[in-house]
């Protein structure tokens, strides 16, 4: 996996939201970047400067999540863009998000131009920092430096001197409390005055010396860089320079620069052309230019184990970064181990890593299912008595109480808002708790801890933490899946998580499970644990040597940020802004869909006794339509209307699997799971029927289904928040696959067994 | 040596990076530079390793922490 950690604030966001914002300068003085490592408060800086005034999307054509913002300059006409790119260590990308940051940063075609990036350098952490803004002044992008975190410096004894740091810099750095506001208007008036010389011609940019034999070199690449593209307007020739000689190994750098720079300008087709065959033309003089540099720098390190240019200009850049850290921060004499060592050498110990891992895992699904039940309740029980109670007595004042307003209203549209509204108390406790663990630092240790076990799926340790919520629900389970820093790993998991097995669908397990095994039922149900456990494997294998085989595979490399206490604005924020996302992009799907089964109920077939709203279900359009669907489950043994159509009632929600039984056949809705009585008499008899005499394997089958199929139109609108409506039909077309196919083999194999 | 030999609270230098690690480019521009001073803190169930370099604090797999050829401090 990529290094990552805590992902940032982030926003959701609804693909489709983010069009033109991005690019449009109209009515902006300015385009700023803000660029940091993970973890450094960047977010929270950008909160503090923008405001309100944000708006959250992914970046157009990417599953890259972006905040862009309004930053009031005091001196300027209009206000200046403010965009919040990802957590980056560096600019040579190893990820979606890493390469957006590079692509925004050295993208110097016409409007996309950045005029100024504020680095955000943690104070606490400055080596690695300084690293990443030595590579961000090599863009030539004039830099304001915000330095953060430096209460934790202090606390860990350092001594700074910001000043100094500038100087040595040659760029402004100015000192910032974000969470207090401290530093702001120091901030935004460095912010001003680089703004305002930008555009100006400068003698020089500040840049990070390579040291002399390597500077030489480069020298020679760069002027060769200045000549090929003359009038191209590229990115800055040193970065190009260095892009060129620091390539990764095996890519020949003419081929990679010619890939950069296509990348980096797919708008423009004659550029593209033109540089294409500029950078053929000159391959040889480049490779020369290059194998010239790799030469000085191996004979001038010859005694190193890797004598290689990468490792030159790493290294090279690291004296520089040293030589201003050792400057700038006074420790003090015999250091002590921090207090996160200390908590680390026993949360990632040998021995209680993995239990504490477990045992914090068990807390947040407890919660997520335990403690958002009585708020559950709570709001249904408002939904259908006060807010229903008022419309239906309006309705009888308008005398329509018997209409098919009423019905639409009431079983249709309030009805689905209250289904809507269960899942809210769900989502708030889920991403509270994604808040505080990574908040908190933790989630950094449990995605080590777990990393191993996950990594035979492909899939980053932390992805554990979406499986296991799912056992709850599947729906903040999915939203969960955005702690995971790489796209590709969100669609993975969001592809994985509907097999886990979830409280609503346990509810249809105990009462089949009753109905037919009675003494054994607990034996049934713990086996459809371990089966819903056996196919998030074996589907996560078979995703992963399929259509994710092309996946890097890579060694956990991950940052630990030291512990916090989490602050309620950074837990309240996140939680409210995820789960406003989550109703925005998941709502309208599930109020359309159960006011779309309501609908399918009202509308009785023709010759059927009764009219709209008054027919019952057997007669209704979806007595009909379960009855057309029916016949392609014979093979897994419950061709049977009952039986089809509380699967399709089970597409909407699992709630309403028992529900929709009882509602067929007439029967009471079981008041215990464990007695199901008139409903269990009529569930034997017509599973024995459809089975002919095999309804032990039948209703196996139809539990396997039940299992393994679309969990719920919720999930449905989670999935297609996250991962887009492509990828969700995808994801319901091998659902349904599979629970066919399982179905069908557990019956043919059952019956021949029984 | 290499660095996934190294006991909890020991202080190495780094060496080098051998083998062909995937990201061994990453693991300079963290700081995995010739030359510098890992610290290693603490030892996970699986071989994995957290450790620290400049001030920062990495988890490492097993594999990454073989990859690194370190000598102790004296």
């Amino acid at each position: 996996m990529a290094v990552g950690t805590r992902r940032r604030p982030a926003p959701c966001c609804p693909p489709a939201e983010a069009p033109t914002a991005w690019r449009d300068r109209t009515g902006l003085s300015a385009r700023i970047a803000l660029v940091g490592n993970p973890n450094v408060g960047k977010s929270t800086l950008f909160n503090a400067l923008t405001g309100a005034q944000q708006h959250v999307g992914n970046w157009p054509g990417k599953t890259v999540h972006v905040a862009t913002g309004t930053l009031q300059l005091p001196g300027a006409a209009a206000p200046a863009q403010l965009i919040d790119l990802p957590g980056t260590y560096s600019l040579v990308p190893r990820s979606p998000d890493e390469a957006l940051v590079r692509d925004v940063l050295v993208d110097r075609s016409g409007s996309d131009r950045l005029d100024l990036v504020i680095v955000v350098v943690d104070a606490a952490n400055l080596a690695r920092n300084l690293y990443l803004l030595a590579q961000v002044l090599d863009t030539g992008i004039p830099v304001v430096a915000a330095l953060t975190m430096l209460d934790v410096a202090v606390t860990r004894g350092l001594d700074l001197d910001a000043r100094r740091l500038g100087e040595l810099l040659g760029v402004p750095v100015v000192p910032v409390r974000p969470r207090a506001r401290g530093g702001l208007p120091e901030l935004t008036d460095a912010i001003e005055r680089a703004v305002a010389t930008s555009g100006r011609p400068r003698r020089a940019l500040p840049i990070a010396p390579l040291g002399a034999d390597i500077e030489q070199a480069l020298g020679k690449l760069i002027d060769r860089i200045t000549e090929r593209s003359a009038g191209l307007q590229p990115v800055s020739p040193r970065w190009m320079a260095l892009e060129l000689v620091a390539a990764d190994d095996g890519v020949a750098p003419p081929e990679a620069a010619a890939d950069l720079m296509l990348q980096l300008r797919p708008d423009a087709d004659r550029v593209r052309a033109d540089l294409a065959g500029r950078l053929a033309a000159s391959a040889d003089g480049l490779l020369a230019g290059a194998a010239e540099l790799a030469d000085l720098a191996d004979t001038a390190r010859a005694d190193d184990l890797d004598g290689d240019i990468a490792t030159a200009v790493a290294e090279r850049r690291y004296e520089w970064v040293h030589h201003i850290v050792a400057a700038v921060v006074h420790r003090p004499a015999g250091q002590r181990p921090t207090v996160s060592d200390r908590v680390d050498q026993v949360l990632t110990s040998r021995w209680l890593g993995v239990p504490i891992f477990l045992a914090v895992m068990w807390g947040v699904f407890v919660a997520t299912t335990r403690l958002a039940t009585p708020l559950q309740h709570g709001l249904a029980a408002v939904v259908d008595g006060p807010v229903s109670g008022s419309v239906r007595y309006l309705l009888e004042r308008v005398h329509s109480d018997q209409s098919w307003l009423a019905g639409l209203l009431l079983d249709g549209l309030i009805n689905g808002v209250g289904q809507l509204l269960t899942f809210v108390p769900l989502m708030v406790v889920m991403f509270a708790l994604l808040a505080v663990l990574e908040d908190s630092g933790y989630m950094a240790r449990g995605a080590f801890v777990a990393d191993r076990f996950l990594r035979l799926l492909g899939l980053p340790g932390r992805a554990f933490l979406p499986l296991i919520v799912g056992f709850g629900c599947n729906v903040p389970a999915i939203a969960g899946t955005r702690i995971l820093s790489d796209a590709r790993h969100r669609l993975m998991t969001s592809l994985l998580v509907p097999f886990v097995t979830c409280s609503a669908r346990l509810t249809v397990y105990v009462l089949l499970a009753n109905v037919f095994f009675g003494a054994h039922a607990g034996t049934v149900v713990f086996g459809m644990y371990v089966l819903s456990i056996a196919l998030v494997v074996l589907i996560g294998l078979a995703l992963r040597h399929s259509i994710f085989r092309h996946h890097p595979r890579e060694p956990l490399v991950l940052e630990l940020p030291p512990y916090r206490m989490p602050t309620l604005s950074v837990v309240g924020r996140q939680t409210w802004q995820r789960t406003k996302g989550f109703l925005r992009t998941a709502g309208g799907i599930i109020v359309v869909t159960v006011t779309a089964v309501w609908l399918l109920m009202s509308i009785p077939l023709a010759g059927a006794s009764g009219g709209f709203g008054h027919v019952d279900v057997e007669h209704s359009l979806y007595g009909g339509v379960s009855r057309v669907v029916s016949p392609v489950f014979a093979p897994a043994g419950f061709d049977d209307w009952h039986a089809t159509g509380a699967l399709v009632t089970g597409f909407v929600a699992k709630e309403a699997v028992i529900s929709t039984f009882a509602q067929t056949y007439g029967a009471q809705k079981p008041g215990d799971l464990h007695q199901a009585g008139d409903l269990g008499t009529q569930l034997r008899a017509s599973f024995d029927r459809a089975a002919g005499g095999h309804a032990v394997p039948a209703v196996l089958a139809f539990m396997v289904f039940l299992l393994a199929y679309t969990p719920c139109m919720a999930t449905v609108a989670a999935q297609r928040a996250e991962i887009g409506g492509r990828w969700t039909a995808f994801g319901i077309g091998m659902q349904l696959t599979v629970a066919w196919v399982l179905a069908v083999v557990v019956f043919q194999v059952g019956r021949l067994l029984t | 040596m290499v660095l996934r030999d190294c006991r909890p609270g020991s202080h190495v230098r780094l060496s080098g990076l051998i083998g062909s690690h995937p990201q061994r480019r990453r693991l300079l521009e963290l700081g995995f530079v010739p030359g510098a001073v890992i610290q290693v803190i603490g030892r996970g169930a699986v071989g994995g390793l957290v450790v620290g370099v400049d001030d920062a604090r990495l988890a490492l797999d097993a594999r990454t922490g073989g990859s690194m050829v370190v000598e102790p401090i004296a």
